[in-house]
This record gives structure tokens, sequence and C-alpha cells, in this order.
């Protein structure tokens, strides 16, 4: 589709065991700077223990884990984070008691200037601002940052997730079912997200069960099967059909 | 709140959901609410006898508010995080005792009353947070839920407090520690000013600052807390210390009223602080609860003590009122929930 960048985030051979489970075997994939990769696979394919070994929750019992190039290894989310790889969990990823931008702005909240900052005392307003103006960059806009997020819709409340981890992610966003119980317009608003995000030369991992989405807005699609990477192609070489059959195993090399 | 200003969308998402009927934003006020009713019971109080509005009775609801609030508000932010505390009553009387037996030998030993005091409280919030600490080691480690962890320390703590003293109050501190309960200013004494104090920092830190950002988050969503990146382990830690410095705090506003340290000072006081806690709005689910509801809520429950006393009705009725309390606070608390609005 576009032209590619770099390759910003790489894992190599990723094996990852619970117990006498082997959730994850020698797992290899790349991503580029300004791609969008699909992560698509049956239940158990072992698509979530790869995102969650991606975002630092789990650790990988062998193998390596590249961004730009140099080894990394995540003991935490917070690692991962800092480094610039954000992810969008499913469903979960927000506080609803909290307003949009204590949501935005959770775990790297601007402190006030001075004594009263390094007490810890949040600077509410310029947060408030910043929210706003960062959600609208992304192409969200949800009125009121001051708003509690259970008062938003379900769709807002999604555009929210997306639109807080595209503000901050540096290198890497990984979305894990984003289009998840959203309708059809919404999802479409999702999808726009995830361009605006390409085009920021963000590198994005869009993990998904809706094949029809997968192929809008994928440049590459890596296909998980009982935790082993079994095809790895551009989206043009699929369609619905061959896809779901290369999921299902119906459909081999 | 500040409301930002809401520009057109370059790609509209929906429209917000606008439930702001006139039911909810009354119910959305319960700081109000509770005023009004703490109010009536003022004036009902005051018109059944003549002597409860006074500067004397003032003075004993605010030395009865001062130890209650204080815990309260150790509850209130167990709470707001989606846990409990139970051994905040059991931490009273556990940290007043310790302290009362280091000050008896300091007294013992010769030396002044001021420095026997000012080790004293500092025993007591010593104290009371390493029963905090260890909740919180519990809970982190041992993966207990708070409930199970509180009661282990409550139990060990108020066992230990009659082991100890073998349930005598321990007497022979420094002489100087009965005279600071007095009113000082109006029906205030010295203690309660303190804990005018210590609300206000806990006001300014639950509601302005990151400590009180991170506890709501993790009440509201721990999952999403965690994938943040705020360290909730650690978090938690400090919430339960808090709690238990609160109470052992507590445990010292109790040894200058008794001028002793008693075993049984702070018994049952966790379901005193909850229902203060509850009453205030709070949700024990998380993520719900201010500051001033608390604080309300516990002057309420202290009013209701000290009213029924002065006006001649059996005090056991104090139990009935508070349980009647609670119901209809939990109620509204129910009843906003389902109008799809939180605090």
């Amino acid at each position: 589709m576009t032209e590619r960048g770099d390759v910003i985030y790489e894992v190599r051979n990723l094996c990852k065991r619970y117990g006498a489970v082997v959730a994850l075997d020698d797992a290899s994939m790349k991503l580029h700077a300004g791609e969008v990769v699909g992560l698509v696979g049956d239940n158990g394919a072992g698509k979530s223990t790869l995102v969650k070994c991606l975002s630092g929750a789990h650790q990988p019992t062998s193998g390596q884990i590249l961004l730009d190039g140099v080894e990394r290894e995540w003991s935490s989310p917070h690692d991962a984070i800092q480094a610039g790889v954000e992810t969008l969990y499913q469903d979960s990823g927000l506080a609803p008691h909290l307003s949009v931008s204590a949501n935005v702005f959770l775990g790297r909240e601007e402190l006030k200037p001075g004594i009263l900052g390094k007490m810890g005392f949040l600077a509410q307003k310029s947060m408030d601002t910043r929210a706003h103006m960062d959600l609208d960059r992304v192409g969200i806009a949800v009125p009121a940052s001051g708003r509690s997020v259970a008062q938003l819709s379900g769709g807002q409340r999604q555009a929210v997730a997306i639109g807080r981890a595209v503000a901050w992610a540096s290198r890497v966003i990984i979305l894990d079912e984003p289009t998840n119980h959203l309708g059809a317009r919404q999802a479409g608003e999702v999808l726009h997200v995830i361009q605006r995000a390409k085009e920021q030369g963000l590198g994005v991992i869009f993990i998904s069960h809706t094949l029809p989405h997968v192929l809008q807005v994928t440049d590459r699609v890596v296909v998980l099967r009982l935790g082993r990477v079994v095809k790895d192609a551009p989206t043009s070489d699929f369609d619905v059909d061959s896809l779901l059959g290369t999921i299902t195993g119906l459909i081999t090399d | 709140m500040a409301t930002t200003d809401v520009k057109q969308p370059s790609s509209p998402v929906t429209q917000v959901v606008a439930p702001t009927s006139r039911l909810k934003s009354a119910l959305a006020n319960q700081q109000l609410l509770l005023l009004i009713v703490w109010l009536v019971m003022v004036l009902g109080f005051s018109l059944k006898s003549p002597i409860f509005f006074s500067v004397d009775v003032a003075g004993n609801i605010f030395a009865d508010w001062g130890p209650l609030v204080l815990i309260a508000l150790g509850e209130l932010i167990v709470v707001i995080s989606a846990g409990i505390d139970l051994s905040v009553g059991a931490n009273v009387g556990f940290s007043g005792v310790i302290a009362a037996f280091a000050m008896k030998a300091l007294t013992t030993a010769g030396v002044a009353s001021t420095p026997t005091l000012l080790i004293g409280v500092l025993v007591c919030v010593v104290v009371g947070s390493l029963i905090g600490l260890i909740n919180a080691l519990l809970i982190n480690y041992a993966k207990l839920v708070p409930f199970i962890a509180t009661l282990v320390t409550l139990g060990a703590a108020s066992g230990m407090s009659l082991v100890l003293t073998k349930g005598a109050p321990i007497m022979g501190g420094p002489a100087g520690g009965i005279m600071l309960s007095v009113p000082w200013i109006g029906p205030f004494s010295k203690p309660v000013l303190v804990v005018i104090v210590v609300v206000a920092v806990m006001w300014a830190f639950l509601h302005k600052a990151r400590f009180g950002r991170y506890t709501y988050a993790i009440g509201s969503n721990a999952f999403a807390a965690r994938a943040a990146g705020i360290d909730v382990k650690r978090h938690i830690v400090k919430i339960y210390m808090l709690s238990g410095f609160l109470a052992g705090l507590a445990g010292f506003f109790f040894y200058l009223r008794l001028g002793g340290g008693a075993p049984t000072s702070g018994y049952g006081m966790e379901l005193d602080a909850i229902a203060a806690v509850v009453i205030g709005g709070a949700a024990l689910a998380g993520g719900v609860g201010r500051v001033s509801g608390t604080v309300l809520g516990a002057l309420i429950l202290t009013t209701v003590t000290s009213g029924l006393i002065i006006v001649g009705v059996d005090p056991s009725w104090k139990r009935v009122v508070v349980a009647v309390l609670i119901a209809v606070a939990a109620t509204l608390q129910a009843l906003r929930k389902s109008e799809g609005g939180a605090s």
C-alpha cells in the first residue's frame, strides 16, 4: 500500500509456556514504521499471549523482543509504555469513574510546577486542555474532558481508549479487538483513527476477529495457529475465504 | 470542573448521552443532603432539649468526632480503592496500649511530660502504620482479599492488646496528657484542631493530588491502572499504611481522653468508620467517595449519639438510626449508579 519505513518492532523465536501448556511456539514477526499488521488466529491460537509479551504484561519463556533493532526486556507494562509501545486491551482499558482527561493522563499525570508538584499535586486544567487537544489531533472529538467516562456511550469510550493510546504512542500501538461491540459507523471511525496513526509513522498491530476489518485496514497479515506463525503475507494476498481457511487450518502452504 | 468548549468534531463520534435529570442533580450533591440532614438533627435536638445547643455539648460531639473522622478517612481511601479495612478499631486499641507502655516507662524514668507525649504520638502512628503495612503485605503477597487480610490483623491486634494488658488500662503516663483534651478554642480541643488540619490535608491529597488519582483509578478499574503503568501493589501499601497511620493517631486521641491506654479503646469502631464512609456517599465497590461526605457522615453519627442521650432517649436507638441512615445512603448510591453517572 504505502511505502514502509524501517523495522520498528520485532520478535524472534518467541516461546511462552504456562506450566506444561505451550501458548506460543517459536513465533517471529516484524513490524515496520507506518505499517499496520493484522494479527489473526482462532481462539487459543496465541494472539493474546503474543500481545501480552509485546506489551510487557507477560514475560516470554524464551526468544527476543527488539524495538528499533535493540533487544529489550519488559518487566512490566510500564517499561513498554516508557519506550513508546502503547497497548489498548479489549474493553477494559479505562477507569469509568475518572474523567476523560484523567483517563488520558492515567499513569503519567502532569504535576503543578514547584513545591506543590513535588508533593504530587496535579495540574488539572492543563491536563484537561491537553487531553482535548490530543484527542482532537487523532481525530476523536469527545466533548468535555471533565466528564466521567461512565457517562459516555460505548463507542465514545472506545474512542477515548484508542485516542489515548495513539496520543501517547511514540513507536508502536497494539490494538486488541478495538472494533468489538461497536456499530458499523463507530467501527469505521476506529479504522479511520488507525489510518491516522499509520500516517504519523507509528507501527500498528491490529488484532481482530472481524476479518473484513482486517482486510480493510492492514498492510500485512500474520496468522497464528496453535501458538505458531503459520502465515505472514501482504494483505493483498488474501480474501475473506482464504484468510478464514488459513486461520482454521483448512488451507496450508 | 472546567468544561472545555465543544468543537465540531472532524470525525464525529456519537452524541453525548446527557441524563441530567432533576433527580440526578439532586442526588449528585450528597454533601448538600448530608448537611441538611445534620442541620435538621441539630435543630430537632435543640428544640427537644434546651441544653443541646451549647458549647459544652458541641465540645463533646467534636471530641467524639475527632477519632472517628480520623479512622473514617483512612477507611474512605481504602474503600475508594475497592478494599475494606476491618482492622482500624483494633489498631486504635493496640497502638494506644503500646504507646501507653512506652510513655509509662519514660515517665517512670523521669522524662518530662511534653517529650514523652511526642514520643507517644510517634509510637502510635508507627505502630498503626505497621499494622497497615501487614495488611498490604497480606493482600499483595499472600493474595488475601482485603476483608480477610484485615480480619486477621483485627483479631491479632485486639487479642494482643488484651494479652499485653491483661484487660486493664495502662496508666502512669505523663500527667499533662489529659489536660489537652479540654476545649481550647470554643468547643475545639487542641487534638480536635489537629484533626481538622488532617482533614484538610487528606482532602488535598485525595482530590487534588496524584495519590488520590491513583486511589480512584485502582478502585475504578485495577486492570486499567496496571495497564497504564501504575505500580498498584506499591499504591496498595501506601493506602493501607495511611489508614493504619490515621488509626494510630486516633489511638493517641483516645489515650489523651482517658489518660491511659485501654485495650478496649476503638472496639467495634471499624463499623462506625464504614458507616460514616457509606453515609458520606462512598461505594464499597470502589471508585466513589469524597472527604467532605465522610466528614459529614462522621459528624452525623456523633451528633446522633450525643443528641439521643441529651434528649433522654435510650442511646441504643443510635444503632437503629444509623442503620436507617446507611440504608438511605446506600439506596441513593444505587439510584445514582442506575442513572448512569459516577460522581
